[in-house]
């Protein structure tokens, strides 16, 4: 049997694991509000220039440069990978689903014969796929420090995608990251970002666009026009996910910190309980012994 | 008289949204002004200033964006903007430093920055559009 002081060690860990866990519910509550204040005042931005773009794209012709962002290389052999992690842990499943979700993906286009590179944004799913595929990785974002520097980081991970691809390193790219679907919930999706996938964002918007599509004038013309919105497209793309994941994560840090606090409390009632069970016990001991002791006397 | 719906959109957040009488926006090719009933255009954009009025043409607020796109139909102006200050917001002397500072290097980035960083000053000192 423990002894009393042994109990007494144990509960005072637990109560000051329980405190550490309600400080970090509470910080990632608020960082979620932020974050996602941030996501829902990117909304407006990405959702106009979708817009934009399907009306615009179902005019596109194929073509050389830029334009390959919409309609592809016309090759199907190589992929980018990119998942999106956090940069720590502690947050429940969010990242080991993200990695999970990656490397299943990655196994399976590469028993279709495809070549597949990795490109991992955040610092756990970087780690994760040194260890497991490292000769795959090309390039790894880590720190990315979205809530100061904003829009400027998602333009680093863009610009490189972009260089890489007009370098004719990779024909599409792949986006995993976590959803944000609600305070408690994430769902890891998929994404395609090159080329474009039009017949989901035309999806959309398509009740007002079906009138409006033919009769813009453009200045100074169409191709020039998708020329900017293209690339501009992609980064935006990648702002919002990023966002979201950034969202997602403060979600399932605050889900699995509450998680935490319930279970360190549960077993600060359970441990107490032992200790009190065990110091009636210490005493009933005592007073046999003594009772015994007068008796034989 | 008529109102326009303009939307004034960064990537960050949404920065105006009302009605308003007239909006100048730096086009590529040109500045256009956007009354009520305009045609349907859409338009990239050059670093310039996009500015707001109200229905009686009074000068509501200026803007600087560096570069974007506009759409424009005849009940609804979006402006697309990559990066927007207010121009009251422009320090001129900071950005002449910043002038100073981007003259000495030699990249394609700081090329682009001096460009915006021109357009930033010669924007401070234009007072054309402010009475119209």
């Amino acid at each position: 049997m423990p002894s009393l002081k042994d109990i007494k060690t144990q509960i005072n860990s637990v109560v000051s694991t329980k405190k550490i866990t309600t400080a970090m519910k509470m910080v990632a509550a608020s960082k979620l509000r932020r974050s996602q204040e941030k996501a829902v005042a990117a909304r407006p931005y990405s959702s106009r220039l979708e817009e934009m773009l399907s009306s615009l794209a179902s005019s596109a012709a194929s073509g050389e440069g830029i334009i390959k962002l919409l309609t592809g290389t016309g090759n199907d052999k190589s992929y980018m990978v990119v998942p999106i992690s956090a940069d720590r842990g502690l947050c429940g499943g969010f990242n080991s689903s993200i990695n999970r979700e990656t490397f299943k993906l990655v196994k399976s286009l590469e028993k279709d014969g495809k070549k597949v590179q990795l490109m991992p944004v955040g610092k756990k799913s970087r780690d994760f796929f040194i260890r497991v595929m490292k000769d795959q990785i090309i390039e790894s974002f880590i720190d990315l420090n979205l809530s100061n520097t904003g829009y400027e980081s998602a333009l680093q991970v863009s610009n490189k995608l972009q260089d890489l691809y007009f370098d004719g390193k990779f024909d599409k790219c792949i986006l995993v990251f976590n959803k944000f679907k609600s305070a408690i919930s994430q769902e890891v999706t998929q994404q395609q970002l090159i080329p474009l996938d039009v017949s989901d964002t035309s999806k959309e918007g398509k009740e007002d666009n079906n009138a409006a599509k033919a009769i813009y004038d453009y200045e100074p013309d169409e191709e020039t026009i998708l020329k900017d919105l293209l690339p501009k497209n992609v980064s935006i793309q990648i702002f919002k996910v990023l966002l979201e994941s950034d969202a997602g994560e403060h979600g399932a840090r605050m889900a699995a910190m509450d998680n935490a606090t319930r279970n360190a409390g549960e077993m600060i009632d359970g441990l107490t309980l032992k200790y009190n069970r065990t110091r009636q016990a210490f005493i009933t001991k005592e007073l046999i012994e003594i009772i015994s002791g007068a008796e034989s006397i | 008289m008529a109102k326009i719906s303009f939307d004034l959109v960064s990537p960050e957040n949404l920065i105006f949204n009302d009605d308003v009488g007239m909006i100048i926006i730096p086009g590529k090719d040109g500045d256009l002004g956007v009354l009520p009933g305009h045609s349907k255009v859409m338009s990239s954009l050059r670093p310039g200033r996009v500015m707001v009025y109200g229905e009686d043409k009074n000068l509501l607020k200026s803007f600087f964006v560096s570069a974007g796109f506009a759409e424009i139909n005849p009940e609804k102006c979006i402006v697309l903007a990559e990066s927007v200050d207010e121009i009251n917001n422009l320090d001129k002397n900071k950005i002449k430093k910043e002038i100073q500072e981007l003259q000495n290097q030699d990249t394609e980035d700081s090329k682009q920055q001096l460009i915006i960083a021109n357009a930033k000053v010669d924007a401070l000192n234009s007072s054309f559009y402010e009475k119209i």
